[in-house]
């Protein structure tokens, strides 16, 4: 029985792999590869998911050998899912890299260095300079994504309020809560609470205090005047009912049609990338349109590739792995084929060819970007090992959301953690 | 004749024992052979990383650089400044304070109704334990966690009553109550074993009781009870010890929040090793847990004595 199931499984092989062949032959490839299944993961809305798909089934007919055993998820799950991954070295042989995360895997030891991909013409030098970690390149961008703000403009302006305008200031951000507060109906409010450390570092960093997490993660600076005036104007927007309550925060999860504090029609405003502002308009066609963050002395928001296509050190395929990483950013035909759904396409010959083909909801990811670009700040993402920080800011700052923590105790056990953090870092 | 005699069966005996002796060894290794399998999968996949995991705990290890000992620094760290340690120690317990007795009595009662005699009653059997099928799966958390939000189905039924009703899974004072909620629906095995014992119950126990003029109350007290204590007792025991190890719902459901009011020892664990990659630090959480996982269950064994009755035991007292 088990000598006859063995057999079977054999034969089926055998069978694949000569389809796989034939199917290479006919191609008229020439290429006498054999054949490579690439393991590929990535993370994003489901409008993503199916460009993405469809890329790979591009390069598939245009590659016979090649094919994917493709993996896809939403963000939180993706980043839930990857530690596990790479602990047990099962990386996947292509994947999703982000701005925030590319540093602690990087240093880990997780990816391979790509720096021997030529991206000539491609890519700028000084671009690919900036992205490289400890002079090594982990992750190629694949396009140009910005941070700002998406907002619920026909709303807005059924009820009579004025919509936020290009390089609004924080003052400006907040009035607009205030005014708005007073035109809306009950149970919809004009702005959402935060409890991310990264929105408050906009802030700081707006003000010209600097990240929070410098030298890699060997310092730490929380200014602490900053942080009680922000949080201080969101417990009064708390008891004016400005922000929603934080159980309903809590329940918010972006991009999910019933729970996205938008497309669910409970808050007029939210973060959103170039990369992801796409999946919003699917949910609330013709209803958004985006502005930048609101900034101040030193700018706002942020503008730069921050998406990456990696390859581990798990992978089998790595010289495969490669040659697709390569194709998806320098090809038209891909370029046509995922369009804008990882934001502005890194490639500007890729983007001239895609633009007039663009319908006015695409355009919004680029409008987007262009409002943000005059005055973004550097990306600041935690540094490696900062993770457990960044899990508790969230936690205590829900503490204060809750009215069970005052905002000064935050601060200290937050400056606490940080500043232990960084002295563990420094010596070592 | 007499030596010869007394030499010959010797010999025989001799052989005939050795003959034994070699039979008995050959049984054995044909035994050990035969649990093979099973005997590699638990040294290789079971007590082999229980070592390990115990001489991490005494080290720091991020996975992806070799361990370095640290003795018993991870104990100390977590015994004297590890506030998520003290906040995951206290939900677990009234965790398993609420949701074990709860569970208990709930799954007593669902076998005590589908232990009678009512037509088609293998049909409300099935009916009743088919949930339990997908029971403890992350899909059944995933629904629980689309019925408990905020806008899920239990608030849009409540609203037909024109009742206004919280985000159950995030608000902090009630989201606990749910997962303990959500556990306590999960009564399937423990109902199967109740009923299971139910059935070993001889009959005539409860007709010499009627016969007594016993009262329905006082059979369930005095028959009932008492003879399914064993049965009880197995599944206190197991109930505990699951319940200090729950992580799925909260993990899936809640993800510990809103701030920790969920946050489960395992799932603090988790975190520890596979989102901050301290696998050393959560290696001795995890011994730690056993510590007090194997501290109930002695106490358990110890108090069961008091109310178990065996029947082979014969009713008399220890």
């Amino acid at each position: 029985m088990l000598a006859a199931t063995l057999g079977l499984s054999a034969c089926g092989n055998g069978g694949a792999n000569n389809g796989e062949a034939n199917a290479s032959n006919a191609g008229g490839n020439g290429a006498s590869n054999a054949p490579v299944k690439l393991k590929i993961m990535w993370q994003g809305a489901d409008i993503r998911h199916q460009a993405m798909l469809k890329t790979q089934e591009v390069y598939t007919k245009l590659n016979p050998s090649v094919t994917f055993s493709p993996e896809y998820m939403a963000w939180d799950d993706y980043w839930k899912k990857l530690p596990t991954l790479a602990a047990s070295h099962s990386l996947p042989d292509v994947l999703h890299m982000d701005g925030a995360y590319i540093q602690e895997y990087a240093t880990r030891g997780t990816l391979e260095d790509l720096s021997d991909i030529d991206l000539t013409g491609v890519i700028d030098d000084k671009t690919l300079e900036n992205l490289k970690i400890g002079g090594k390149l982990y992750g190629i961008p694949i396009s140009r994504n910005a941070q700002g703000m998406a907002f619920n403009k026909e709303a807005l302006e059924a009820a009579g309020i004025e919509l936020p305008k290009k390089d609004w200031t924080w003052d400006e951000y907040f009035d607009f809560a205030r005014n708005a507060r007073a035109k809306l109906p009950d149970g919809v409010y004009p702005i959402s609470d935060t409890d991310t450390w990264d929105f408050y570092q906009y802030y700081q960093m707006s003000y010209g205090k600097g990240r929070i997490i410098q030298e890699d993660g060997k310092k730490f600076n929380l200014d602490k005047d900053l942080f009680m005036k922000f949080y201080g104007i969101h417990a009064e927007f708390r008891e004016k009912k400005i922000v929603p309550p934080a159980d309903m925060v809590s329940a918010f999860k972006e991009n999910d049609p019933q729970a996205d504090p938008m497309a669910s029609g409970k808050v007029m405003t939210r973060g959103a990338t170039v990369g992801s502002v796409g999946a919003l308009e699917q949910l609330m066609p013709g209803k958004i349109d985006v502005v930048n963050l609101p900034v101040g002395p030193e700018g706002g928001g942020w503008a730069q590739p921050t998406i990456f296509l990696s390859v581990s050190t798990d992978a089998k395929h790595k010289d495969a792995a490669k040659a697709f990483i390569k194709w998806f950013v320098t090809d038209q035909e891909a370029g046509k084929t995922y369009g804008t759904n990882f934001g502005i396409p890194i490639y500007d010959e890729i983007y001239a060819a895609l633009e007039p083909t663009l319908q006015p909801k695409e355009k919004l990811g680029k409008k987007l970007y262009d409002t943000s670009i005059d005055k973004a700040m550097p990306f600041s993402p935690a540094a490696a090992g900062w993770t457990e920080w960044v899990d508790n800011y969230k936690k205590t700052m829900d503490a204060v959301m809750y009215g069970q923590k005052s905002i000064e105790d935050a601060y200290n056990e937050i400056s606490k953690s940080g500043n232990a953090i960084a002295e563990k870092q420094a010596a070592k | 004749m007499k030596a010869e005699a007394m030499n010959k069966p010797a010999t025989a005996t001799k052989l005939r024992l050795t003959k034994k002796l070699k039979g008995t060894n050959d049984n054995n290794l044909a035994g050990y052979i035969f649990i093979s399998p099973w005997l590699i999968g638990f040294l290789l996949l079971t007590a082999w990383p229980i070592i390990q995991s115990f001489y991490l705990s005494f080290t720091e290890y991020s996975l992806l650089e070799a361990p370095t000992w640290t003795g018993t620094d991870n104990y100390a760290n977590i015994f004297t400044n590890d506030n998520d340690f003290k906040t995951s120690l206290k939900v677990t317990f009234i965790f398993v304070l609420f949701s074990v007795p709860l569970k208990l009595f709930f799954s007593l009662m669902v076998a005590m109704m589908l232990n009678k005699n009512v037509k088609g009653m293998n049909l409300y059997r099935t009916a009743i334990y088919f949930p339990s099928l997908i029971g403890g799966s992350i899909a059944v958390a995933a629904l629980w966690r689309n019925m408990f939000n905020l806008n899920g189905y239990f608030n849009h039924v409540l609203s037909w009553f024109g009742i206004q009703g919280v985000g159950w899974i995030t608000n902090p004072h009630t989201s606990l109550g749910t997962l303990i909620l959500l556990n306590t629906w999960q009564f399937g095995s423990t109902m199967v074993i109740f009923l299971a014992g139910l059935k070993q119950i001889p009959g005539e126990l409860y007709e010499s009781a009627s016969v007594d003029g016993a009262s329905k109350l006082r059979k369930f007290f005095h028959i009932t009870l008492p003879m399914l204590s064993p049965v009880m007792f197995f599944n206190l025991v197991l109930g505990i010890i699951g319940s200090f190890q729950m992580f799925t719902s909260a993990f899936i459901v809640t993800q510990g929040g809103p701030i920790n009011s969920t946050y489960m020892y395992a799932l603090f664990l988790y975190e520890k090793a596979f989102k901050h990659y301290q696998m050393g630090y959560a290696s001795a959480l995890a011994w730690i847990l056993l510590v007090i996982v194997a501290l109930m269950t002695a106490i358990n064994f110890l108090v069961s004595r008091y109310w178990v009755f065996y029947e082979t035991d014969g009713g008399k007292q220890k």
